[in-house]
C-alpha cells in the first residue's frame, strides 16, 4: 500500500441484526485532501464513518487506516485520529476545559502538556473566556467548537467530522467552515459527512455519494457537476397539463431533464445551448444557473423524502 | 457467554484508571454535599432503628440490640451505594449523557471502561462505609481495631453491588426498569438478611432463600469479625462473596461490552 493512502476500504459491509446498513463499499481517501460523504438520511454514511474510526465493528471486508486494520490495530488508530461525533457528547459532569483535560487523560497525555494544549485549541476556538463555564451553559455553536477542540486535542493526522454543520445558526457555521479551510491549509486529512451540498462543493477535494449502503459515484465535485449535470441548469416552473408537452418539446431537441412536481430542471450539456431551453419553454418562471452538487445528489439519489 | 467465560479474567490496561479518575474528579466537586447525602440516611437509621427502637431490646444472644445491628448498617449502606451509583449512575453516562460513547473515541477500550466504572461505584460504596464509621466513631459504637479488619470485606460487598448494578444497568430500558430491581430485590434484601432480626426469626423456607443472599453473608462476616474477631466462618462468607463478585463482574463486562461495541 503506498504511503500516501490515509484510508482504504475494501468491500466492507455492515448489518446490524438483519438490516444491511453498509453493502460492500470500496474506497481510497488520500492524506492531505477533505474527503465528503455525501446520502440521504440512513444512506449508510455515517456507520461508514463509524467503522472508519473504530466504534462500529465491521461485519466484512477490509478497513484499514493510516496503514493499520481497524480489526486489530484499533487503539493504535484512535490515538492517531481525531473525532467529532455528531452528538457532541460533552461531559455536563465538567467545565469547557475540564472536559478537555479529561479527554486529554484518556488518550494518556500528560497533565502540563494536555493544560497547554487546551489554552491553545480554547484561544484557536474563541472558547477561551468559557473555560470555566458549565458545558450545559454554552450555545450550539460553541458545543460544536468545543467538540472541535476535544477532537483535536491528540494532534490527530487524520480528522472525522459527522455532520459537523447540522443545527447550527448560518453564523455559527460559516465560522466552522472557515476553520475546517485553516485546518485544509495545514494538510491536515479531513473526512466529513454532511447534507449541506454547497459547502461540499466548496470544501471538498472528493466527494462520495453513499445511497441505500453503496457508493453511487466517487470524484471531484467539479468533474461529477460536469459529467452528471453538464454546464448549466434551465429551471422552470409549470403545471401538470403543459409539463408533458413540454417535456415531449425537450425531448425532441435532446435536452436531459429532471421532473421535482412542477419544476423541471433541464440539463445543459457542454455541446448545448441554455438560452434554446428558454426559446422552447413559454414560462414566465424560468432562469438559467449554475449547476450544483445538489444537482448530482438529486439525480443519483433521487427526491423522494427519506425517513430514518 | 460460554460457562467457563464466568471464571475468566478480562484482560485490563491502564485506561481503567483514567475512567476511575474521571467520576473521582467530579466527586471531588461536590463531595462534602453528596457525602453529607449518602451517610444521612444510614445515620437516621442508626438513630431510629438502632438506638429508638433497639431500646425496646433487651438481649440479641449476648449483645445489645445496637451492637446487632451496627454491622447490618455498615453493609446496606456499602450495598445501597454501590448499586445506586452502579444503575442509576451508570445508566445515565451509558445513555443520556453518552460518555462512555465519547471515551470510546479515545484508546480507551469498553473492557476498561467497565472496570474502572465499576471500581468507581465500590470506591462510592466504601466511602460511605467510611462516613457511617466516623460517625459510628463519635456515637462510641467502635471500639475495636477490628473495624480495620470489616473494611476490606465491605469493599468487598460495595464492589459485588457495583457488579449487579452494572448488570441491571445493561438489561434496563429506562429509569423506571430500576424501580423493579430495588423493590423486588434490594429492598427485601436489607429487610430480611439478617439485618435487622437474626435469620432464626424467618420460617425454615424462607431461610435458606436468605442464605441465596449476598447480603446474608456479607452481614454475618462483619458481625462475626466485630465481635469474635476472624473465625473460619467469616473465611467461608468471604470465598462466597469472592466467588459471587467474580461471577457478576465477568456477566458486566460481558453484557456492557456488547452494548458499546455494536
Amino acid at each position: 500500500m503506498s504511503t500516501n493512502v490515509a484510508i482504504e476500504i475494501k468491500d466492507l459491509t455492515k448489518k446490524y441484526d438483519d438490516k444491511v446498513a453498509v453493502d460492500g463499499i470500496s474506497l481510497e481517501i488520500y492524506k492531505g485532501e477533505c474527503f465528503g460523504l455525501l446520502g440521504p438520511n440512513g444512506a449508510g454514511k455515517s456507520t461508514t464513518m463509524k467503522m472508519m474510526y473504530c466504534s462500529a465493528l465491521v461485519t466484512s471486508g477490509e478497513l484499514y487506516v493510516l496503514g493499520l486494520n481497524v480489526k486489530k490495530n484499533y487503539r493504535e488508530i484512535k490515538s492517531r485520529i481525531g473525532v467529532v461525533p455528531q452528538e457532541d457528547g460533552l461531559d455536563p459532569d465538567f467545565t469547557v476545559l475540564e472536559n478537555l483535560l479529561v479527554y486529554a487523560s484518556f488518550h494518556k497525555i500528560p497533565k502540563s502538556e494536555a493544560e497547554l494544549r487546551a489554552q491553545a485549541l480554547l484561544r484557536l476556538m474563541k472558547l477561551e473566556e468559557y473555560q470555566d463555564r458549565s458545558v450545559e451553559t454554552l450555545s450550539g455553536g460553541m458545543k460544536r467548537r468545543l467538540a472541535i477542540a476535544r477532537g483535536l486535542i491528540n494532534s490527530p493526522e487524520v480528522i472525522f467530522l459527522d455532520e459537523p454543520t447540522t443545527g447550527l445558526d448560518p453564523q455559527a457555521r460559516i465560522w466552522i467552515w472557515d476553520f475546517f479551510k485553516h485546518l485544509k491549509s495545514e494538510k491536515s486529512t479531513l473526512i466529513l459527512t454532511t447534507h449541506y451540498m454547497e459547502e461540499a462543493e466548496q470544501m471538498c477535494d472528493r466527494v462520495a455519494i453513499i445511497d441505500n449502503g453503496r457508493i453511487l459515484t466517487v470524484g471531484k465535485p467539479r468533474d461529477l457537476i460536469r459529467d452528471l449535470i453538464g454546464k448549466e441548469v434551465v429551471e422552470f416552473d409549470t403545471n401538470p397539463v403543459d409539463l408533458n408537452y413540454y417535456l415531449g418539446r425537450l425531448r425532441a431537441e435532446g435536452f436531459a431533464y429532471q421532473v421535482i412536481k412542477d419544476t423541471v430542471s433541464v440539463l445543459v450539456k457542454e455541446n448545448q445551448e441554455g438560452r434554446r431551453v428558454v426559446d422552447l419553454i413559454a414560462s414566465d418562471k424560468i432562469y438559467i444557473r449554475k449547476p450544483t452538487l445538489n444537482d448530482v445528489f438529486l439525480k443519483l439519489a433521487g427526491h423522494q423524502l427519506r425517513d430514518e | 457467554m460460554k460457562f467457563k467465560d464466568y471464571f475468566s479474567r478480562p484482560k485490563v490496561n491502564s485506561g481503567a484508571f483514567q475512567v476511575w479518575s474521571r467520576n473521582f474528579l467530579y466527586f471531588k466537586k461536590t463531595w462534602l454535599v453528596s457525602l453529607f447525602w449518602i451517610v444521612l440516611e444510614p445515620v437516621i437509621y442508626l438513630g431510629a432503628i438502632g438506638f429508638g427502637l433497639g431500646a425496646f431490646v433487651n438481649n440479641m444472644g449476648g449483645m445489645s440490640y445496637i451492637e446487632f445491628f451496627f454491622p447490618a448498617l455498615l453493609s446496606t449502606t456499602a450495598m445501597m451505594v454501590a448499586f445506586f451509583e452502579g444503575t442509576y449512575g451508570n445508566y445515565t453516562k451509558l445513555t443520556h449523557q453518552k460518555t462512555y460513547a465519547t471515551i470510546m473515541l479515545t484508546r480507551v477500550g469498553p473492557e476498561e471502561i467497565v472496570a474502572g466504572e465499576l471500581l468507581w461505584a465500590a470506591s462510592k460504596g466504601f466511602f460511605g462505609v467510611l462516613g457511617v464509621t466516623v460517625v459510628a466513631l463519635f456515637f462510641g459504637l467502635i471500639d475495636s481495631y477490628r473495624i480495620i479488619l470489616a473494611l476490606p470485606i465491605l469493599f468487598l460487598l460495595s464492589a459485588l453491588f457495583s457488579c449487579i448494578g452494572m448488570i441491571f444497568t445493561s438489561f434496563a430500558r429506562n429509569y423506571d426498569s430500576f424501580i423493579y430491581s430495588t423493590s423486588g430485590l434490594i429492598v427485601p434484601m436489607s429487610l430480611l438478611s439478617g439485618t435487622y432480626f437474626p435469620l432464626e426469626q424467618l420460617p425454615v423456607g424462607l431461610r435458606y432463600i436468605a442464605y441465596l443472599s449476598p447480603l446474608t453473608h456479607a452481614v454475618s462476616a462483619v458481625r462475626e469479625i466485630l465481635h469474635k474477631g476472624p473465625t473460619l466462618w467469616v473465611l467461608i462468607h468471604v470465598l462466597i462473596l469472592l466467588l459471587a463478585t467474580w461471577v457478576c463482574m465477568n456477566i458486566s463486562f460481558f453484557r456492557i461490552r456488547k452494548k458499546l461495541l455494536k
